[in-house]
Order: structure tokens, then C-alpha cells, then sequence
């Protein structure tokens, strides 16, 4: 039966996931080409690549800035979720809906309502104007189109995806084990830093992926606010594939080594995560 | 496969002929339509933004009026390049529109069939100097329609040019302020003329070097670099923009609002473009297209381009209401789109080479 059940998740992954990357690998190496190009097997792009400052300058500061925001979020997210966790407040999972509710509205929406904050003439602005603080005429220019303004509405759009794993981590934690430690003579600091700490660590690492992952390679939020300084690898990607004049095969190279990446990264954490649970 | 082939041409000359010897012009017209009735489906259309279903209907209102059953149905493009990456991952229009600059490159890479311009009754009174642009090895394979300018939109109440100049996108004075289109041929063409290059449509490689490390210079006054025209407008008019190259749909857009704006023409002249209709090759629906094309060449639809978009149109016949847009873009003048008083854009043969450099700008 097994086999039979497997069929069908088996043959998904085969067709929607295997099979794309396996055309996108062929453009990557040219046997795939768009017209006027002749295909033909070549390591050409892959080579450029590596030796491109400019392409591996930007994964790099792709790179940068999501780990930035995944480890600002899981920081906000941590006393979040412990709160809720912990606590013992009877409406905690009233306070987790508030907390997930953002999501009931579109991800495109959400984006958007940040330009109305953070515009020239936004929210933020036109405080700073009112209260004197800045002058009329004066706005703080990069809080919006920029670096900053990426990593803000980032760090919005995905604090609750954070949030969740790190309160499931909590949650299921032996709370026995906080009263032992109690018992056995444990500041509250301490028995924090020695059980309930490492035992929520699972949770927190599964939480800091589930930013980076899609945030490494994010382009709707940079096109958007990001401007040409929040500019990321994915908006790259977008661009060889489609504005200008389509290389394909370049784009199909960043989209593969973003994957590879990722890959390695994934494996490495999920064999983090199985050590520590299993010490 | 159906193609507008010969043999399809003189089956509907021959039918539209016979009918007409036997019964008239009336009957020739019937004829001509059983064909177009043996087309099936809705139209399927590539084309820009606002030029569909979500606020271009007038321009091709005579066309639904005459085939409610081949209703057009429209993908959206962003530019030429992103087209030709939707055809090539399979959509299957049967026209699309990129611009005179592209007219070689897809009469040549076997995507698009010529036209057959007697089938297009508006044809004749398309400005001849466009429809030239259209052809490649004597055959029409574009039908000029919209056409505008690319040149500088600033607000005049918050900028002061020191002359009118491209150098305005490249202006220290207002960092943070400055908006560049996203299109690797327009940026480097722009700093060819700028320092007057020979060829900025064809710039060798030290030149488009040159230019790119110009570029990235100068990429920290820049705020945005614009792909969709709705974002271009909505940054300048909630102020976050003052200078940015647009077209003259943005400065309407703009004038609409109150704001205090000037659609400058820059001494160095600026660009002029050209919308060219293109028929895909083994489209099913070829005669369709052609009516859609028609409809869209009448003077009725030009003269509300150009009053509702402010582009200009290539039917000669179409006035505009407003006597700025007339004078801003010599709407009666049938040269308008080049020299002395603007370069039309033109087939770039390293279009390829431009967007590497243009994509190195931008991830610098």
C-alpha cells in the first residue's frame, strides 16, 4: 500500500518541482535556449557568474539583509511568543488571532499600506511635521524606497510566521521541568537560560528559516518599496528573465545557486535541529 | 496552423470579388465576413497597461461592436522583453504590440507574419513616415498606432533646471528626488547624447563601459527606478518624485491633478517611440486581428488617445482637443518623431550587451 500512497505526493514533487528546476537547469547550461540563441551544452553563464563581483555582491547583500530581519523578528517575536505560551492568560489564543489577523488581508495590500506610513508625505511625515520635530517641506526621505524600508515591511510581513513555531515550541514545553529547575534552588533567569532556552531552540531556528528562506530571495517587497538602494538578488532574477532583454540563461543560473543555497542551508539547520532534540 | 498566407489572401479576394461581380459591394462585404465568422474564440491580445479592458475600450469599441462573439481578451505586458518572454513560455496572442525599436528584431526571429494592409480600410491615413518604420524587407509587419515622446517631467514649483537638458536626471541638487525609467536602451542612449556619442543605439564597448560607470555614479540620486507607469504617477504625485523621464500620458496625469508640472524638451532632443501592432505567425485568427488593427487606426480612436492618454496617433486624420498636447508634441506635424525635432527609436543591435550593463547598474 505504502508505494501506491507515496504515488501521488511522488509524482507532484515530480512534475511541479523536479521537472521545472530540471528545465531551468538545462537553460542554466544553455541546452534550453531562447531564439536567436542556438542551443547548445555550455558552462559559459555559470562561469561568468562566478567570477561576477557584481551578481555574487548582490546575493551577498540579499544575504545580509535577511538575516538581519530574521534575527530582528525572531527577537520581537521570542517575548511575543513566550508571553502567549506561558503565561497562562486564558486568552491567549485570542491574543494569537490578533496576532495572525494581518493575514486575513492580502500580502499585496499590506505591502502597499506601508507607502501611505512611510511616504514623503505619510503618516510618519506629516507627525514629524506636526510636532515640529522635522520641518514642513523636510520629510526623512529614506523611510521610504529604501534599504530600510525593504527590511521594515519584511520583518511586518512575516513577524507572525515566526511567531507560530517558536509559540508551538513553547507551548509543548514540560512545564515540570521549569518547577524542577525551581526546586532546585534555579533563578527564573537561570532556569530561562538553561531550560527553556535550549528547549524552545528547534522552534526558534524553525522560526529564523521560515524568514530567511523566502526573504533571501524576495522581489515583490523590494520592487515596491525598495527603490534602487533596496534593490535585491530576486529583483535580478525578475529582470534577466524579463526586463531589458531576456537572458534566460544567467537567470537561470542566480534562480539554481539561490536554490543550491538554500538547499545546503536547509539541511544544515534540519540536522541542527535533530541533534539538539535528540540531546 | 492558419496563417494569412497567399493562397488565404486570394481565396478571400476571390470570394469578396465574386460576390461583389454577382451581387454587389454589399455581398462582398458578406463574403469578406464568412471568413472572419469562421474564426472562432476571443482575440487574444498582448499589450500594455490601460490599453485593454481597464480603460482603453474606446479605441477598440468598434471592433466589439462588430464581433461581440470575438470579444478581445488581453494579457498585460510590461515592455518588449517581458512579451517576448510570455510568448516564448507558451501564451499564445494573436497580436501584440512592442515598439518601432523592436520591428527587426521579431520581423527576424520568425515570431510575427506581415500584415496585410488592404484589409486594414484605416491604413491610408496612417502617417506614411511611421508606417515606414513598420515595414522590414519591404513588408509591413508593424501598423503604427500610438506614439509619444520620452523626455523629462519635473515639477516646476520645486525644481529649477539649470538648462533643458537630460542632465536633469543626473542633477546633484535633487538627490533623492529623481525617478529613471527601467529600459537598458533608453538610460545608455540618453548618456550617448548627452556626451554626444556617435551611435547611442549602437555604442561600443568602451563607450557603453563608460556610461555604466557614469550610471552607477550617479545611481544614489535616484530614488526609484520605474517599470509600471501607475507607479511612476503615484510616487509623483504624492511628492516623492519631482524629476523623472515619463511620457506624455504622465504629464496629463499629472496636469489632471493641479500639480504644477512641465513635460520639458531637452536641447539634446528627446525620444520618440512608436506602438507597432504585430500579427503572431500561425495565429488562428488573422482577419480578426486585422479588424481589431482597424479599429484601432481609426481617427475616432486617435483623437481619444490623444485626448483621454495624450499620446499622439498615427492616423493623421485625429486631432486632439487640447491645444497644449498639440503643441507639445506637434501633433500636426507628420515629423514630429524625428529629426530636427526628435530621435525616433531604432533597432539596437547590441540590445542584449545594453542590458547586461543595465543590470549591472542596477544590482551595483
Amino acid at each position: 500500500m505504502t508505494p501506491a500512497l507515496l504515488g501521488l505526493p511522488v509524482g507532484w514533487l515530480a512534475v511541479f518541482f523536479l521537472a521545472p528546476i530540471g528545465i531551468v537547469a538545462a537553460y542554466s547550461v544553455n541546452v534550453l535556449a531562447l531564439p536567436p540563441s542556438t542551443p547548445g551544452f555550455t558552462l559559459g553563464a555559470w562561469h561568468d557568474f562566478i567570477h561576477s563581483g557584481v551578481y555574487l555582491g548582490l546575493f551577498w547583500k540579499s544575504v545580509k539583509m535577511s538575516l538581519i530581519v530574521s534575527a530582528l523578528v525572531v527577537l520581537v517575536a521570542f517575548p511575543l511568543a513566550y508571553y502567549l505560551a506561558l503565561s497562562g492568560t486564558k486568552r491567549k489564543y485570542i491574543l494569537l488571532l490578533v496576532l495572525i489577523a494581518p493575514f486575513l488581508t492580502s500580502y499585496l495590500l499590506r505591502v502597499l499600506a506601508w507607502k501611505v506610513i512611510l511616504g514623503d508625505q505619510g503618516v510618519v511625515n506629516t507627525f514629524l511635521f506636526w510636532t515640529g520635530i522635522r520641518a514642513a517641506g523636510h520629510p526623512i526621505s529614506a523611510l521610504l524606497y529604501s534599504r530600510f524600508a525593504v527590511m521594515l515591511v519584511l520583518g511586518y510581513v512575516w513577524l507572525p510566521f515566526v511567531a507560530l513555531p517558536i509559540f508551538v515550541s513553547l507551548e509543548s514545553l514540560d512545564t515540570r521541568l521549569l518547577e524542577a529547575a525551581s526546586d532546585l534552588g534555579a533563578t527564573r533567569r537561570q532556569a530561562f537560560r538553561r531550560v527553556t532556552l535550549p528547549l524552545s531552540l528547534p522552534g526558534v531556528v524553525a522560526a529564523f528559516l521560515f524568514v530567511f528562506i523566502p526573504t533571501v530571495g524576495e522581489f515583490v517587497t523590494p520592487s515596491l518599496v525598495g527603490g534602487t538602494s533596496g534593490y535585491m538578488y530576486g529583483n535580478q532574477i525578475v529582470d534577466l528573465f524579463g526586463t531589458g532583454f531576456p537572458d534566460w540563461e544567467t537567470g537561470s543560473v542566480l534562480a539554481l545557486f539561490l536554490l543550491g543555497v538554500i538547499a545546503a542551508l536547509t539541511v544544515v539547520f534540519a540536522r541542527f535541529i535533530q541533534r539538539d532534540v535528540a540531546t | 496552423m492558419n496563417t494569412l498566407n497567399r493562397k488565404d489572401l486570394l481565396k478571400l479576394g476571390a470570394l469578396a470579388g465574386g460576390a461583389a461581380v454577382v451581387g454587389g459591394p454589399a455581398a462582398a462585404a458578406d463574403a469578406a465576413r464568412a471568413l472572419l465568422a469562421a474564426e472562432s474564440g476571443n482575440l487574444q491580445v498582448l499589450d500594455w497597461a490601460g490599453y485593454g479592458n481597464d480603460g482603453g475600450q474606446a479605441m477598440f469599441a468598434q471592433y466589439v461592436k462588430e464581433y461581440p462573439k470575438n470579444k478581445p481578451q488581453f494579457t498585460y505586458m510590461t515592455n518588449e522583453a517581458d512579451a517576448l518572454a510570455k510568448i516564448q513560455a507558451g501564451l499564445k496572442p494573436d497580436l501584440f504590440r512592442p515598439y518601432v525599436g523592436w520591428v527587426q528584431y521579431f520581423a527576424t526571429s520568425g515570431l510575427v507574419q506581415p500584415w496585410d494592409t488592404s484589409l486594414i480600410s484605416n491604413f491610408k491615413h496612417l502617417n506614411p513616415f511611421m508606417v515606414k518604420a513598420g515595414q522590414y524587407g519591404g513588408k509591413q509587419y508593424g501598423i503604427p498606432d500610438d506614439w509619444g515622446l520620452d523626455a523629462i517631467l519635473y515639477r516646476s514649483d520645486k525644481v529649477k533646471p539649470k538648462s533643458n537638458s537630460w542632465s536633469l536626471l543626473y542633477d546633484e541638487r535633487y538627490k533623492g528626488k529623481i525617478a529613471w525609467y527601467d529600459d537598458p536602451v533608453e538610460n545608455f542612449t540618453i548618456v550617448g547624447l548627452l556626451r554626444g556619442y556617435k551611435d547611442p543605439w549602437n555604442q561600443s564597448d568602451a563607450e557603453l563601459e563608460s556610461a555604466k560607470n557614469f550610471l552607477i555614479s550617479k545611481k544614489h540620486l535616484v530614488r526609484t527606478i520605474w517599470a509600471s507607469e501607475t507607479d511612476l504617477d503615484q510616487q509623483f504625485a504624492s511628492g516623492d518624485i519631482w524629476i523623472a523621464l515619463a511620457w506624455p500620458n504622465d504629464w496629463v496625469q499629472m496636469k489632471a491633478k493641479k500639480l504644477p508640472v512641465v513635460y520639458m524638451r531637452p536641447k539634446e532632443k528627446p525620444i520618440a517611440w512608436v506602438g507597432m501592432f504585430m500579427l503572431l505567425a500561425g495565429t488562428p485568427r488573422p482577419h480578426l486581428a486585422h479588424a481589431y488593427v482597424d479599429a484601432w487606426s481609426s481617427a475616432k480612436s486617435g483623437k481619444w488617445l490623444e485626448d483621454n492618454y495624450g499620446y499622439g496617433h498615427a492616423n493623421l486624420l485625429a486631432k486632439p482637443s487640447s491645444s497644449d498636447l498639440l503643441k507639445a508634441l506637434q501633433l500636426t506635424n507628420p515629423r514630429a518623431v524625428t529629426l530636427p525635432y526628435a530621435y525616433l527609436d531604432r533597432n539596437v543591435p547590441r540590445r542584449a550587451v545594453y542590458a547586461k550593463a543595465w543590470d549591472e547598474v542596477k544590482a551595483a
